[in-house]
């Protein structure tokens, strides 16, 4: 063979096997010896992750599971261990006249606050992505504001605005405080929605001859429905669970609950305060419940 | 000229939207024509109870008004919030520290007029005094309450407060927030200085008091004491005798130097469009069948002195002059105008 005679690949491949068979196991060695403490690295990484994680559970819902202990404990004060279960605190609430009108005029609040909110912040949200508004970003500003505000302040000037204009203390008034710490929710939801929103579909549906009005509640609502009911429920939840404003704004004999749990606290402290505590948090899982039952919720997690 | 139909139909909505707008705002005037209305502050618990559903309606009935009960606090911010031509309020019914500060401020009349409110006449002096503003209408004595099962007896004095045997167990009040606190800073400089306003001997007291469990409301001294978490502690005695007949190991104590005073006051704003009925009212707050209402209900000490008590009420209530005698009155006046500092101070002292 020729000094310069091209090898042929099965003799350069079994020219090179040696070599290369040596580094392989050079490195399968070594990577053998390291595996061990490769693999305890994640298996710590993994347990430092989930303590984390329970860490973070254990913090979110431990003033729930206190709660649940006081409204299910016999004795009326808070003791750890607990001496046993009864329902005696949530009969004291359900048969409490007080509590029940509580509990539903605060139903009656947060469904209409709701409804308020919604309309105004889808509304004003649309306004400020689509309406080529002059100054939109103060308007922004000025929508969200009352998320910036200590909401006693926005209670403490409402109450003040009412009584400058002789009102009294009524209904639509406390309505009106709740959906002006809630519009911020919807805005904020609703305009994450149209921040992504493809303006060709609306003109599809133009060109397509569809009319202004169709093509708002054909393709423009179906479209921000995940921002606007993500809105919708905030709002329902601050609502019913609102102290600061409502605390200015609630009449004699029409108080909320929150309201009402605390001129309870000031007087007794059973577990009837727990057990209000616990069909006030029901009220709200049942709600996003019965939402994910009627439009899938699911759909709209990514939000 | 000829309107457009959709002019005409924005025209019809901006008309409807008025008068909608009009009626909301003219609807609670109407409403309120037809009987005067007295609005009034008030507690909740088992005074509310009473009041709504006996007290509260006899009196609407003898006097052909409605009588609106405020029960959500605070009440103060909400009568300076409005206007004093035209008060939120007309009858102030609260503690005596938040009534002084309303005074100073012109929110409420210092004074009842005895012409007026004829039962004034009989109460006890301690009601209309001058550290009174309006009239207190009851009194709670603050004193010291007591676990009986944890072997502390023979409790005859504040000062015992002090003593190391009840580290871990001795109660107190976050007193920036609580009246029953405040008094007892008094307490502490009539106790350990010169006299109720003997602030650095009350602040030198509050000092050694610790370790002490603290709480924002007197509710929470009474569960602290069910639970036994508290075996001594400064409570009012309605705290304590509320649970009278229900088997739990507590007591009052009565210490000899004496007992504050926690009276429930009634005054009347200056701006009350209905200032008649206002007097009515608390005259008819002072009738002695009222008053052993309520005071068998809620184990207020009555005011008025021809009140007769069922023997067990009259065995432990403040029912007579000599009992009576016992009281200490705090100058409300006094301690409003230092609560910044006194508030301050003792924060810095239970922080550490």
């Amino acid at each position: 063979m020729p000094p310069f005679a091209p090898q042929t690949p099965s003799q350069e491949f079994s020219g090179a096997l040696p070599a290369a068979t040596s580094l392989r196991d050079r490195q399968r060695a070594s990577a053998q010896s390291r595996r061990p403490a490769a693999g305890k690295r994640i298996r710590a990484g993994r347990a430092l992750y989930l303590t984390v994680n329970i860490a973070v559970l254990i913090f979110l819902l431990a003033p729930i599971a206190i709660v649940v202990v006081f409204a299910l404990n016999p004795t009326p004060f808070i003791q750890f261990p607990p001496v046993g279960v009864s329902l005696r605190w949530f009969q004291k609430f359900f048969a409490a006249r007080d509590f029940m009108h509580a509990l539903v005029f605060s139903l009656e609040v947060a469904m209409l606050t709701t409804a308020c909110a919604t309309l105004l912040g889808g509304c004003a949200a649309l306004a400020i992505a689509r309406g080529n508004l002059p100054g939109a970003r103060i308007v922004l500003a000025v929508m969200l504001s009352p998320l910036m505000l200590p909401a006693i302040l926005t209670g403490l000037a409402l109450f003040q605005a009412y009584v400058l204009l002789d009102v009294g203390r009524p209904l639509w008034g406390l309505v009106a405080g709740h959906t002006l710490v809630t519009i911020p929710y919807v805005v904020r939801t609703t305009l994450a929605v149209l921040h992504n929103f493809d303006l060709r579909l609306e003109e599809a549906a133009r060109n397509l001859g569809a009319s202004p009005g169709r093509t708002f509640f054909e393709v423009t609502l179906p479209l921000v429905k995940p921002g606007v009911l993500a809105g919708a429920i905030f709002a329902f939840i601050v609502s019913f669970d609102q102290f600061p404003v409502s605390l200015f704004l609630v009449s004699p004999g029409n108080e909320t609950l929150p309201i009402t749990l605390f001129n309870y606290l000031k007087f007794d402290l059973d577990g009837t305060i727990g057990a209000a505590s616990v069909v006030s948090i029901l009220l709200a899982f049942l709600v996003v419940l019965a939402l994910d039952r009627t439009v899938g919720l699911r759909a709209y997690v990514k939000l | 000229m000829t309107l457009s139909p959709k002019a005409m139909h924005r025209r019809r909505f901006l008309t409807l939207g008025a008068s909608l707008g009009f009626g909301a705002l003219s609807a609670p005037h109407v409403a309120r024509a037809d009987e005067p209305v007295l609005n009034i502050t008030g507690w909740g618990g088992k005074w509310g109870d009473i009041m709504s559903s006996d007290i509260g309606p006899a009196f609407e009935k003898e006097f052909n008004c409605k009588l609106r009960t405020d029960t959500a606090l605070p009440f103060l911010p909400k009568l300076q919030a409005s206007s004093r031509s035209a008060p939120i309020y007309d009858v102030l019914h609260t503690n005596s520290n938040e009534q002084w500060a309303a005074a100073e401020m012109g929110l409420v009349e210092p004074k009842v007029d005895p012409k007026l409110v004829p039962n004034l006449a009989d109460v006890y002096p301690y009601a209309v005094s001058d550290k009174i503003v309006g009239v207190s209408i009851f009194t709670s004595a603050i004193g010291l309450g007591m676990r009986t099962d944890k072997g502390f007896a023979g409790i005859t004095s504040w000062k015992e407060l002090w003593e190391a045997k009840y580290n871990g167990v001795r109660g107190g009040y976050v007193i920036p927030v609580n009246s029953l606190g405040q008094a007892f800073v008094m307490m502490c400089g009539t106790l350990f200085g010169k006299g109720q306003t003997d602030l650095d001997a009350a602040y030198a007291a509050l000092e050694k008091l610790k370790p002490i469990k603290l709480v924002d409301f007197t509710g929470a001294m009474e569960k602290l004491f069910l639970s036994g978490e508290v075996c001594l502690g400064v409570i009012h005695d309605s705290g304590i005798y509320r649970y009278d007949g229900q088997n739990q190991p507590i007591d009052f104590v009565t210490p000899g130097e004496g007992v504050l005073s926690l009276e429930q006051v009634l005054a009347i704003t200056p701006g009350s469009k209905v200032k008649e009925l206002a007097n009515a009212y608390v005259n008819y707050m002072l009738r002695p069948e009222v008053q052993k209402r309520l005071a068998e209900t809620v184990w207020y000490s009555p005011a008025n002195r021809n009140v007769k008590l069922d023997a067990k009420y009259d065995a432990r209530l403040l029912t007579t002059p000599e009992k009576v005698a016992k009281l200490i009155q705090v100058d409300w006046k006094w301690y409003n105008a230092q609560k910044d500092e006194i508030d301050s101070r003792v924060n810095r002292i239970f922080r550490a």
